[in-house]
């Protein structure tokens, strides 16, 4: 019989990172077979409580378990924040088209993340990874609070002395021991050396920060088409049902939840 | 298609042998209070009907409707609140197999709205499972619109008052009796085996229902005049255009946020997944929900953008105008008038459109 579209399955949490005071990065063992794309997300499912989504922030070509960092944020989340390895979660999906990387090959990838979304985008960097050869160079400028605000503390300095691979961080605030930019990340995508026309753009974050980076991209020359956007509204279904979602005459839980700017900037208060 | 002519008096015939294999649901009266009387001097009836289950009511009752009915026939494949599964382990046991349901007194409106309905449901990535169980094994008994209510405009939007496409069966009054079309092979075997009262319709009946149609739609044609409905080519044009209009402020002053338009309406689909916590398989309910309610985009944080009525008044026209079009190629409106009806505040869909499209084409000089 052919599964309910709505019912989850088990997936067990087998270890939890602290990243932030506020965000946590949960490894989660599915078990039934479970693959996804990245920039695709799934549903995740505390039990007897609701569902809420998020996307997965691991290696997608890794298999029998992914990760998910999530931030405290509303009541799903911070009943997951207060479970423990060991417990068991719902699953649901992978839904959403996803990043499409065939279309970055050849080029130079400039990523920007603020905040907690970082965390699609390293699923995204790992990819990139597997097949550096395919791309002309890796710009990543992310830009969080405070520095105790940043996630993947020991990642970021490794995935900085790869090859290609050029890495700038930033904080609005900072602190005594904070040696790095302070400024918005909007402050650190000037003289990227990269050539706009043969470049793609991938952004997330919070709202306001993709507003201004998205103005920012095309003040530098990015074209529309070559900026990807990550809508990330309340999907719930995950199938173009619910409605919750609607991005214009799309949803983003099954056209998104990735976007290029050019589909979006016809849209009214998207940034809302 | 095969159309043939039942008398008057056999319909509990057919009605009694059709619940032998079918839940069926029926027309009856329903005492309202609330009783809309035309502005524009037509004398319309003020007639209230709801659909039934048949063997919970007395014969007596059983009747015709002249137009729709008061609840939208969305509710039978997905009901109000009901639960779509367990976790982790639905072994789908415990719900009890239903008799495929068999609706009676569905009107063109609520047909043309079944097509937003399978399309959400049924189309896209993945059918939804308790929609498509309830609505294939249904038989569609629809009617024509002899009469119309004073919120019917199903006309503004070209949708005839009577059904050509979309059902198993049609009935047509005519004279002492009715015609009926049967359009599936579903009906065709239940018609089968009624050759003793349906029997073949005549050119002069057939022709006779041809006028009674055509009547029907002129007089309608004439109430909608003076509400100035805008054409339905024009409304995707005229919602894009309105945006910034300040229609959507005016109108939500007297919303009381009730949800009434968004729970009475045919084409609305959205809902709500939640979870009730049980000791051992946990339920996940899907209730109905809809954009007009505060926390619709609500995302955790507390960012909502449509924070604000208005906002969510201007959201519901763009899903319906402007959404629909570009997604399926006609608009989410049937013109069935539900959310007129049942609105409180007296908010007029007929009335926010009209002012649109004289926005866009009659601007203030």
């Amino acid at each position: 019989m052919k599964k309910n579209i709505y019912q989850p399955v088990e997936a067990v949490i087998e270890n939890i990172i602290q990243e932030t005071p506020a965000i946590k990065t949960f490894v989660l063992k599915p078990k039934e077979p479970f693959s996804f794309r990245t920039g695709q997300f799934i549903e995740l499912t505390v039990p007897g409580i609701g569902e809420a989504p998020f996307t997965p922030s691991s290696d997608p070509n890794l298999k029998d378990r992914f990760e998910v960092t999530i931030m405290q944020a509303g009541s799903v989340t911070a009943k997951l924040h207060e479970l423990e390895a060991g417990a068991t979660l719902g699953l649901r999906g992978p839904f959403g088209k996803g990043y499409p990387l065939d279309t970055f090959k050849g080029k130079d990838i400039l990523i920007v993340g603020g905040g907690v979304g970082l965390a699609p985008l390293r699923s995204l960097l790992f990819s990139l990874f597997a097949g550096i050869g395919d791309y002309r160079k890796i710009f990543l400028r992310y830009g969080a609070r405070t520095p105790n605000d940043i996630v993947y503390k020991q990642a970021i300095p490794e995935w900085a002395k790869k090859e290609k691979v050029d890495v700038v961080t930033s904080v609005d605030v900072g602190d005594a021991s904070w040696q790095g930019n302070v400024g918005l990340v909007t402050t650190i995508l000037n003289d990227l050396g990269l050539d706009v026309n043969q470049a793609k753009a991938i952004v997330c974050g919070p709202p306001i920060m993709m507003k201004f980076v998205t103005l920012k991209l095309l003040d530098l020359g990015f074209k529309h088409e070559d900026i990807h956007l990550s809508m990330e509204k309340n999907m719930s279904c995950g199938l173009g049902k619910c409605g919750h979602c609607r991005v214009g005459r799309f949803y983003a839980c099954k056209d998104g939840p990735v976007f290029t700017y050019d589909l979006l900037k016809d849209i009214h208060d998207i940034w809302d | 298609m095969e159309t043939l002519f039942l008398k008057n008096e056999d319909i509990f015939k057919f009605y009694d042998r059709i619940a032998l294999e079918y839940e069926l649901y029926v027309p009856t009266e329903a005492q309202s209070p609330f009783k809309v009387k035309c502005d524009h001097g037509f004398s319309l009836p003020l007639q209230e009907y709801l659909i039934k289950k048949y063997s919970e009511l007395e014969k007596d009752s059983v009747t015709f409707n002249e137009y729709r009915a008061i609840e939208p026939i969305r509710a039978f494949f997905a009901h109000f609140k009901e639960e779509i599964c367990e976790y982790f382990h639905d072994t789908g046991e415990k719900r009890p197999v239903a008799k495929p349901l068999a609706i009676a007194g569905i009107k063109n409106c609520d047909l043309f709205s079944l097509q937003i309905q399978d399309f959400v449901f049924l189309g896209g990535i993945e059918e939804d499972p308790a929609y498509k169980e309830r609505r294939e094994a249904a038989l569609i008994i629809s009617s024509d619109c002899p009469s119309f209510k004073e919120t019917c405009f199903c006309r503004a939007f070209e949708i005839n008052p009577y059904c050509a496409q979309g059902f198993d069966f049609n009935f047509s009054p005519l004279g002492n009796g009715y015609l009926v079309d049967i359009a599936s092979i579903k009906a065709k075997k239940i018609a089968d085996s009624f050759k003793d009262i349906l029997t073949e319709a005549t050119f002069g009946q057939i022709s006779g229902r041809s006028v009674k149609r055509e009547n029907v739609v002129i007089r309608m044609e004439e109430h909608l005049a003076p509400h100035k409905i805008p054409k339905k080519e024009t409304l995707q044009e005229i919602v894009k255009n309105g945006f910034n209009s300040g229609i959507w402020q005016e109108q939500m002053k007297t919303c009381v946020e009730c949800g009434g338009c968004i729970f009475m309406c045919d084409t609305c689909h959205c809902f709500l997944l939640s979870d009730e916590p049980q000791a051992d398989n946990h339920k996940r309910v899907r209730t109905w929900d809809g954009c007009l309610l505060k926390n619709f985009t609500r995302v955790a944080g507390g960012a909502n953008p449509l924070r604000m009525r208005y906002m969510r008044l201007r959201n519901r026209y763009i899903k319906k105008f402007d959404f629909f079009p570009d997604n399926i190629g006609y608009q989410a409106c049937c013109g069935c008038g539900r959310c007129i009806d049942v609105c409180p505040g007296k908010i007029d869909i007929r009335y926010i459109l009209r002012k649109l499209h004289e926005e866009k084409y009659l601007p203030a000089s």
